[in-house]
């Protein structure tokens, strides 16, 4: 109990201190945010016999603090220092509380020339070499589910692409009056795995990227990331390297009021371990390439390219997954009578922030072909070719329409000669129906869907795959009384067909073929209220009820009702 | 626009001719889901072997379509366990041979034994009974197996804590032979348990060990219990080199390499390492040797074996047996 009150007291009265510090000097700002989430669970699972072993309820929550200092100790240089303190429902002092460090760097300039930072970095190059393409993740979800689905990037320090390591990085740019406007040049070196002097070694990953911009219309970059053991950090003299080389082009012209823009990225990679034999190198090449024109009149932006990603192409850092699908759910997480573990599902998928890599996984991880069986590591999946086509249209008026439909093939059989074909058809679309009818109180109507197939056929029945997957959602947000949302939202996935599930080796080589059969739907349905306090700052209250259902009853149905009261504040 | 429209129709056109590629990954499905049948019966080439002897065991099977397969070879006598494994069409001399080592301890002894082999997927087990006439001898240079007691010369020191047993046992535990070191007690004010010194003189090596001087050819080794419900254990390996091989080992001049094996398993693993791939440690952190900074395995004037835990956390237990220098690593 003590040991928490000594450090807390500390950090007070240090902030009392630098509070007046700051309001002489200016030179210290206090960032961070505040949560309180609380929430009711229930599971009811349909057993073929009576389930008298699951537990049935719970509750719990928790408040937390982020609490941030920005320091500017001189003109060149700024520090965050920022601190978590957080306390479980029912815990109190020692028993649910921790207080840890959310988040420390430096960042400044030298020389005002090279910009540099170090400790916590959210770093991102291109869609090939470390991305995070986000390829679970559901897009333009609904208001109601983006409540929770907001705290797992909050928490994940998810920004738009990054991925969020420890380390450092340093940028510049040179700019000059001739045949090449701009240079620039970033730079990073990380820490992904640390040592235990026995069994892991220290893996760093590092990398960089130069851009040159010759024109308003010409640029093109080279990047290099690569992920290496440090020899002699253990015991195991063999060590695991993956390089990955690429060159960007981007070409914009005007074309009367349209504007065309190309774009391609292409590059090799190499992943070996030095020693074992049987951990053959993989080598590859990948290319993605797509003309976009933008016809501003018509708010609309059109997109066709074709990607062509080797069998043997890896790239850690730009094949990272966001969900661990092999993680065990924390919070029901068995089901039935035979006490089970229960997979992850799209309840999980939305709220359950466990299930989420905050960096870049020292493996390739598992692939769920419920969710994304056509492009699981996003741009970057290894063994693709085929076309893509993006149509955006963007009014001012309120309304939005993306639609794209990439059309693929794998590049070599898994298991037979035979390719599989992928169709992924997506829409998402979001009307402002305020802004249409001119009308001052919020009203948004959003829909998507993401429609994926799977098709193998060969003369030996058993190699044939055919699995459709269908993921929805739609949703509403209504100012029903000024700073009070309704919302509602529905999303689900309907799943059915087979197809085979591949086993790799710590090589990521392919070694067995797992036959899986689906015949699944999920459904999701969320009603609650929002109290908009200001912009930063709501107060929500939501019922969501999620529907299990298993027809070929490979595992018991289930319904899971939660009800959650959420308080989130940023500042 | 329509030119674009085309120029995507033929794209499409070229993707959807492509159906099949030259090549393939991993085992072939359409084998791998056909029905199971046995081509050639589970086999053994020898009725009993003599290991010592340099013999090996030979087994050999045929099935249909590759397969994920075991062999479980016991020891009817001593329970001992050896496991091959693999994944394969057939077991023949690539994958199938039993060389008298061991997976679950103890060792194998001149006993009956029984091979079991089990297929994934498959209901039916296959078995053959093979004999050992005599058992596999390791080669190398054997510091410690306690089957003599406690050498002389070895210099031994135990915290005075409570539980304190630091005895060599002699029971049905023993991995090797019929005895084996116990480490254990509570010693709540520092992470040293107890000691052992193995001076190269308590093997009439003169001051350092008659050890191969490639260091890339050298592999320490030694097997060590885990036991469950304990406060973990750190068996940490001090291997000091007397460097002029004066018989004095100069801490400030002489190189020392270590080894820190957290015990995180629950009965006995063989732990083993490459004497090259060792690096100096202070207080459990890597730093440089103090000496010429090369490994020389024959300049090892002294190895001293301490037995750490969190003095936090209580009673401390483990078990070490048969640490032994060889030229590859141990297969027990």
């Amino acid at each position: 109990m003590n040991k928490h009150k000594i450090p807390i007291v500390f950090v007070v009265l240090l902030f009392l201190q630098l509070n007046v510090s700051a309001q002489q000097k200016r030179t210290i700002d206090f960032i961070g945010g505040a949560r309180s989430f609380i929430s009711n669970n229930r599971i009811h699972v349909q057993d073929s016999i009576p389930d008298t072993t699951t537990i049935k309820r719970n509750t719990g929550g928790y408040a937390l603090i982020d609490l941030g200092l920005d320091i500017r100790p001189n003109k060149s240089t700024e520090i965050l220092g920022m601190f978590r303190i957080r306390n479980n429902y029912g815990g109190f002092w020692g028993s649910g509380v921790s207080f840890d460090v959310r988040q420390l760097w430096l960042k400044g300039i030298i020389g005002n020339v090279v910009r540099y930072q170090v400790g916590d970095l959210n770093l991102q190059q291109s869609p090939y070499t470390l991305f995070n393409h986000h390829a679970d993740k559901i897009d333009s979800l609904p208001a109601i589910f983006n409540l929770q689905n907001q705290l797992i990037s909050y928490e994940k320090y998810y920004q738009k692409n990054t991925w969020h390591q420890q380390g450092v990085n340093a940028d510049f740019g040179l700019t000059f009056s001739k045949i090449v406007k701009e240079i620039d040049f970033t730079g990073y070196l990380t820490r992904l795995l640390a040592t235990n002097f026995s069994t892991t070694p220290d893996r760093l990953m590092g990398g960089f990227s130069t851009k040159v911009i010759q024109s308003k219309h010409f640029s093109f970059g080279y990047n290099y990331f690569s992920v290496f053991d440090v020899k002699g950090t253990v015991l195991d003299s063999n060590t695991y390297n993956n390089n990955v080389n690429t060159v960007s082009l981007a070409y914009t012209s005007n074309i009367g009021s349209k504007q065309l823009e190309l774009k391609a990225e292409l590059g090799s990679s190499r992943a070996e371990y030095s020693q074992f034999i049987e951990a053959s190198q993989l080598k590859d090449k990948f290319i993605n390439a797509s003309a976009k024109l933008l016809i501003p009149k018509q708010h609309l932006a059109l997109t066709l390219g074709y990607m062509n990603v080797g069998p043997d192409f890896r790239s850690i850092g730009a094949q990272s997954k966001d969900v661990n699908y092999n993680f065990i759910p924390g919070y029901f997480n068995t089901i039935g009578n035979n006490q089970s573990f229960r997979a992850v599902d799209l309840f999980d998928v939305i709220r359950n922030e466990n299930i989420y890599n905050a960096g870049v996984s020292v493996n390739l991880m598992a692939v769920n072909p419920v969710y994304n069986n056509a492009l699981p590591y996003g741009e970057a999946t290894f063994n693709r070719e085929g076309i893509f086509a993006k149509a955006s249209y963007n009014s001012p008026k309120g309304i939005f329409i993306n639609a794209e439909h990439h059309y693929l093939s794998e590049i070599r059989g898994q298991g037979t000669y035979q390719l599989k074909k992928f169709s992924v058809t997506k829409i998402l679309a979001s009307v402002d129906v305020n802004t249409i009818a001119h009308f001052t109180r919020l009203m948004r109507i959003q829909f998507g869907m993401n429609s994926q197939s799977t098709n193998r056929t060969s003369n030996a029945e058993v190699d044939n795959v055919k699995l459709n997957t269908t993921l929805y959602q739609a949703g509403i947000e209504y100012e029903i009384i000024p700073k009070v949302d309704l919302l509602f939202g529905i999303t689900g996935v309907n799943c059915k067909g087979n197809e085979f599930t591949t086993e790799r080796n710590a090589y990521s080589k392919a070694e067995y073929f797992t036959r899986n059969s689906y015949d699944l739907t999920q459904q999701i349905s969320a009603l609650g209220f929002r109290f908009r306090f200001d912009a930063k700052t709501n107060l929500s209250a939501v019922y969501q009820s999620s529907n299990n259902q298993d027809k070929l009853n490979m595992s018991p149905d289930y319904q899971t009702d939660q009800f959650a009261l959420i308080f989130n504040m940023t500042f | 626009m329509k030119k674009i429209f085309l120029f995507a129709i033929c794209l499409l056109s070229i993707y959807a001719c492509k159906k099949e590629s030259s090549t393939f990954d991993g085992p072939s499905i359409e084998e791998m889901y056909s029905n199971f049948s046995v081509l050639a019966d589970f086999k053994c080439d020898k009725d009993s072997v003599d290991f010592a002897a340099g013999e090996k065991a030979l087994f050999t099977a045929k099935f249909n379509k590759p397969v994920n397969w075991k062999i479980t070879i016991t020891g009817q006598t001593s329970h001992a366990q050896k496991e091959i494994t693999g994944i394969s069409k057939s077991i023949d001399a690539t994958n199938g041979i039993w060389n008298g080592s061991t997976s679950v301890f103890p060792m194998f002894k001149a006993e009956h034994c029984i091979a079991k082999l089990t297929i994934t997927d498959v209901a039916d087990t296959f078995q053959v009974a093979v004999k050992i006439r005599t058992v596999k001898v390791n080669e190398g240079f054997v510091i410690a197996d306690f089957e003599n007691g406690f050498n002389p010369l070895w210099v031994k020191f135990v915290q005075s804590g409570a539980n304190m047993d630091f005895t060599i046992k002699t029971d049905s535990l023993a991995p090797q032979g019929a005895k084996y070191l116990k480490m254990a007690g509570t010693v709540n004010w520092d992470w040293l348990i107890g000691m052992i010194d193995y001076p190269a003189k308590a093997y009439g090596t003169a001051n350092t060990l008659s050890l191969p001087t490639n260091a890339d050819q050298v592999y320490f080794n030694c097997l060590i219990y885990g036991v469950p419900g304990t406060n973990d254990s750190k068996v940490l390996f001090q291997f000091r080199e007397d460097e002029n091989a004066d018989g004095i080992i100069n801490a400030a001049t002489d190189d020392e390499y270590d080894v820190e094996i957290p015990v995180t398993w629950t009965g006995w693993k063989l732990f083993s390492v490459k004497y090259s791939d060792l690096v100096s440690l202070t207080n459990g952190q890597p730093t440089t040797p103090h000496g010429n900074s090369i490994h020389n395995p024959d300049k090892i004037g002294k190895i001293s074996m301490l037995h750490l835990a969190d003095p936090a956390n209580g009673f401390a237990s483990c078990k070490i047996d048969y640490i032994i220098f060889t030229n590859s690593p141990l297969e027990p």
